[in-house]
């Protein structure tokens, strides 16, 4: 029942010890129903000195310069794909410091004296790492950017001095896909490049076949109270596989109902008849893999250059039940932590886990699933949008404390400039309390907003929000969806528009991260197909207006009997009578050369 | 007219206006949603966001959601909260109205639009009564609509009737002062100040008269400038010393950057147009917006009444964010032509393209943004139809004045078919 932090006071003290250092560790939690959780940890550390005289050895120098280059002092970057499903998995890895909202999500501390020069390095530092991480960070532009006042606390240790000629600026893309061309750059970054330790199992087949998956990249300063201050950077990655859909392809591809026979039946539902009718219990089996299986390959060896005392693969499960490692790994038990077992490897040899089908299916709930329980978070957000058609709409966020004490927590927003925002119409209310009690004042503390401006900057909005134990609150507020200009769509306009997660930092009783899912805002549409059109009718009805009004004004009244016969129709008629009198002489002519010396004769009297 | 029946039609309007807002909780919210009541630049939900925002310390010119006139934010924050007692917003916006109303009365009675000081119109004696056209303004649809949709081009509106009122009662001052705050909350009145003065130096009074027509216009236009320049300071004061206002409120209306659908013609043409044609039909439109001015106060210097009603419903049609509201107050003024209308051409067409397009207006709205089952084109169309319908009455009532005056040279004529070459 510990969570996966409590082990990590064992690693972090031999890390700050020496300057120059690397590990990495993985950790493999199985959660119910078939989820199983790698988190991937790599760290590295270099002295700021070393740094300095860009003497790089196990950080990268792509990054390194990069980061002095934008001034750069703290970097959070973060690439998430999927949902943590907190319902069944329960507290976020890490707290949720390591994760970001789907899509990409950036931020940093910048050295810059004023706001214009903080912006002018952020762009140069979005361009430089949208460059090395293959992903669009260069259209983070400043409606995608804000300035954070409350939800983000640096997490390295800087001097009060330098802090205050720093500024903070975070970015998102939650449109961004992220995919196998991003970890490629990820796993250049390792010491190891992802040929051997555990990065050799990160696989972009299975890395983005997960149903959650969120690779951090961290910088930070880090200064023990005694020795010099080191630059850490900590990569990780979080997945969650299903242990199902990860072991398909080796032995059915396709995938196909099994066989009647196979089925393994819950024999205590009342509708169960054999071989008739059958409630699968499949998922109550508990798991059983291996780690070639879920990964598709297995482990080569540990990276050289890790700390040999930090053992390399963590597995979370109770002590009952068994697993079994590949020859020459050994096994770590802790006496404070029986849920836990840790494995030391021998370099260069391959390594592979076995964790076999739990024996005898026990009674109660987590412990039939042979698993360790999930802990409870300390709160469950959600966030949807509300109301119905293109013009209006809400967005209602529902934020839940299922513990016994109050939880207090930064609620933080940046949305799109095209959603405007009415933040009169914000309110929060307590479930079972009626929608018309204003509760507002008592659970929203403090309200920091910037609002959008168009095409420039997006709404920047943070609440300080406060809980009471195992209530519900519906936190509300209204927009409006602008119309753009036919320009400004993206080519699949309908799909609609992305609009980032909410990013809630707690604060009591303990601080962690939580972000909402991204949401889809569909915005009203103009017809792409007609600009021509449009602008041949406006410009049509403005020219008849304006040509109609014209006439009347600088043209003379005259009775209708007095105009000359200037007009059309006169001019029309003129031209046919003519027409038909040219026609009776061409006919007199051709009607034969008798008539012609008739005619002369005439003359001729 | 008794007393009477004045105070009957007033109370009448009020007490409509009070029990359709009283009765119906939720028809003023309604309306104030409708892109035909609500533009950017008057709508009452940006209004309360900004007076949100102010009251809140946070500058509302910061943001992109209003871009109403500063001084709109002190008035209402002395309102109580609009939630709790909506009543003294409605009853606000109701004694707005009745004082148009009122204004619109001591206009029609002056009987400026039969006869100016240069020009009297045969058909003077079927002039309109005052009280007539006050019900005519007050029981108007699009009048209650957006009085209960508590736009605040109704201030705008109050604003530019009392103009005309003051100018026409001889006070030059007044008329300035009040054409001045209507050019300050909405910047297009600014067009109505030739005519306007023109108005008010042909109806001075005896007693402080200024023969020279260029010095009373320079004096006027002093007076507008003056009391513009100080709304102006007073709001840059307001606003924590900063012009931040000027470009969020007037600049939106120069550039239209934001691309809400009005009734107008300009939303949907500046989302079609190519973007490096934009900053070039700004210019054209507003310069359209801007030549009707000198030709009809020109061509139209004896009936600067007549001038002002036409622009009015030009303004209705062509400027930057209209709305019904714009068309409200031009019907309003078309009232007082009722000895026009026998020569007015095309009155049914005008009249009958008009209803047509307000009650398809909202269905293909509902089309488009609801039900999905149409698209842009769909509210397009009807508001292409909806603003010839209106510019089909402005012109027909320019042909009517024509006619009239004209008549006067050529009393034969009167009842004959006429041609214009």
């Amino acid at each position: 029942m510990r969570s996966l932090l409590s082990f990590l006071p064992l690693i972090i003290p031999s890390v700050l010890v020496s300057a120059t250092e690397y590990h990495e560790q993985l950790n493999l939690r199985p959660l119910p129903l078939s989820a199983l959780l790698a988190s991937f940890n790599f760290r590295a550390n270099t002295s700021i000195a070393d740094f300095e005289a860009q003497n790089f050895r196990l950080f990268p120098r792509s990054l390194g310069q990069i980061l002095q280059y934008a001034g750069t002092r703290e970097l959070h970057l973060r690439f998430t794909l999927g949902r943590w499903d907190a319902e069944s998995w329960g507290t976020r890895p890490w707290d949720g410091t390591k994760e970001g909202g789907t899509g990409v999500e950036l931020w940093a501390w910048l050295d810059a004296e004023t706001d214009q020069e903080a912006d002018e390095k952020w762009l140069t530092l979005t361009n430089a790492l949208s460059g090395l991480f293959c992903a669009s960070l260069n259209f983070i532009d400043g409606t995608r950017t804000i300035r954070p006042v409350v939800s983000f606390q640096p997490e390295g240790d800087h001097p009060n001095t330098t802090l205050d000629n720093t500024r903070l600026l975070h970015g998102v893309l939650p449109h961004e896909v992220v995919c196998t061309e991003n970890l490629t750059p990820f796993l250049k970054m390792l010491p190891c490049k992802g040929k051997a330790g555990i990065a050799s199992l990160l696989d972009g087949h299975k890395l983005f076949d997960a149903s959650f998956q969120s690779m951090a990249i961290d910088v930070r300063p880090i200064c023990p109270s005694e020795g010099e201050c080191v630059l850490q950077l900590e990569q990780t990655v979080d997945m969650v596989l299903d242990v199902d859909r990860s072991k398909r392809p080796h032995d059915n591809p396709i995938p196909r109902p099994p066989p009647g026979r196979d089925l393994i039946c819950d024999t205590s539902k009342p509708y169960h008849k054999p071989d008739d009718s059958c409630f699968p219990v499949d998922h109550l089996r508990g798991q059983e893999w291996t780690l070639s299986q879920i990964f598709g390959r297995t482990m080569k060896g540990t990276c050289p250059l890790t700390d040999s005392e930090t053992p390399p693969v963590c597995v979370h499960i109770p002590s009952t039940r068994d697993i079994f490692s590949s020859e020459g790994a050994h096994e770590i038990k802790y006496p404070n932590n029986d849920s836990l077992r840790c494995y030391h490897i021998e370099q260069e040899k391959e390594f592979t886990l076995i964790l076999t089908k739990p024996e005898v299916p026990a009674d109660g709930e987590a412990a039939s699933l042979g698993i360790v329980k999930p802990e409870t978070p300390v709160l469950y957000a959600e966030r949807s949008f509300t109301g119905h058609g293109q013009e209006h709409g809400g967005v209602q966020a529902i934020l839940t404390n299922p513990g016994d004490d109050t939880v207090e927590f930064v609620y933080m927003e940046s949305l799109p400039w095209f959603m405007r925002v009415y933040l009169h119409t914000l309110s929060a209310r307590i479930s079972g309390s009626s929608p018309n009690t204003n509760t507002t004042t008592e659970i929203v503390k403090q309200i920091y907003y910037r609002p959008a401006l168009d095409r420039a900057r997006g709404t920047q909005l943070e609440l300080l929000v406060s809980i009471p134990p195992h209530c519900t609150v519906f936190l509300t507020y209204d927009f409006e969806k602008s119309i753009l200009r036919y320009t400004e769509y993206p080519p699949d306009a309908n799909r609609g528009f992305d609009v980032a997660a909410a990013v809630i930092t707690t604060l009591e009783p303990k601080a962690m991260n939580i972000r909402t899912t991204s949401l889809l805002l569909y915005l009203p549409t103009p017809d792409f197909s007609m600009p021509y059109n449009v602008i041949i009718f406006t410009s049509t009805t403005i020219a008849l207006a304006f040509g109609g009004l014209y006439n009347i004004l600088v043209r003379r009244m005259v009775g209708a009997n007095e105009a000359p016969s200037g007009a059309l129709k006169d001019k029309v008629l003129g031209f046919v009578a003519k027409l038909k009198k040219k026609k009776t002489a061409v006919a007199a002519v051709a009607a034969g050369g008798s008539v012609t010396p008739a005619t002369g004769k005439t003359g001729a009297k | 007219m008794t007393l009477q029946s004045k105070v009957g039609v007033f109370a009448g309007a009020a007490l409509l206006r009070l029990v359709l807002s009283t009765a119906f909780p939720s028809l003023p919210d309604l309306l104030t949603g409708r892109v035909e009541i609500s533009t950017p630049v008057t709508s009452f939900k940006r209004l309360q966001e900004g007076l949100f925002l102010y009251s809140h310390n946070v500058w509302p010119y910061d943001g992109g959601v209003f871009h109403q006139a500063p001084l709109l934010l002190p008035l209402f924050s002395l309102l109580p909260d609009v939630e709790a007692w909506p009543i003294f917003t409605s009853l606000l916006y109701i004694l707005v109205d009745l004082l148009s109303a009122y204004a619109l009365l001591v206009i029609a009675d002056s009987g400026e639009a039969g006869q100016s000081k240069h020009f009297a119109s045969p058909r003077r004696a079927k002039r309109s009564s005052g009280l007539l056209v006050a019900a005519a303004f007050l029981f108007n649809p699009y009048t209650i609509a957006t009085c209960i949709g508590r736009s605040t081009s109704v201030f705008t509106n109050c604003a530019i009737l009392f103009a005309i009122a003051k100018a026409l009662s001889g006070s030059p001052f007044n008329a300035m002062v009040a054409i001045s705050f209507a050019s300050y909350l909405s910047m297009y009145p600014l067009l109505l100040l030739p005519p306007l003065v023109l108005l008010a130096y042909d109806r001075q009074s005896e007693k402080r008269r200024v023969d020279s027509a260029i010095q009373f216009s320079i004096r006027a236009i002093l007076i507008a400038a003056v009391c513009i320049s100080l709304l102006l300071a007073m709001s840059f004061a307001l606003t924590g010393n900063s012009w931040d206002f000027l470009a969020r409120t007037y600049g939106i209306q120069l550039t239209l950057s934001d691309l809400t659908p009005t009734v107008g013609l300009w939303w949907y043409f500046f989302i079609e147009i190519f973007d490096s044609f934009r900053a070039f039909f700004l210019a054209v439109f507003w310069l359209h917006l801007v030549i009707y001015v000198g030709g009809l106060s020109i061509r139209l210097r004896t009936q600067p009444l007549a001038v002002l009603t036409i622009l009015l419903g030009i303004f209705a049609v062509f400027k930057p964010y209209p709305s019904i509201a714009d068309t409200s107050l031009f019907l309003a003024m078309l009232a007082l032509f009722r000895h026009l209308y026998p020569i007015m051409r095309y009155t049914y067409v005008a009249s009958a393209t008009m209803l047509y397009a307000t009650f398809l207006g909202p269905a293909f709205y509902h089309l488009w943004i609801y039900a999905g089952s149409g698209n842009a084109n769909f509210f397009y169309a009807i508001t292409l139809v909806w603003s010839l319908g209106q510019s089909l009455f402005v012109s027909d009532l320019t042909f009517a004045v024509l006619r009239d005056e004209w008549e006067v040279e050529r009393p034969e004529m009167v009842g004959k078919e006429i041609r214009q070459i």
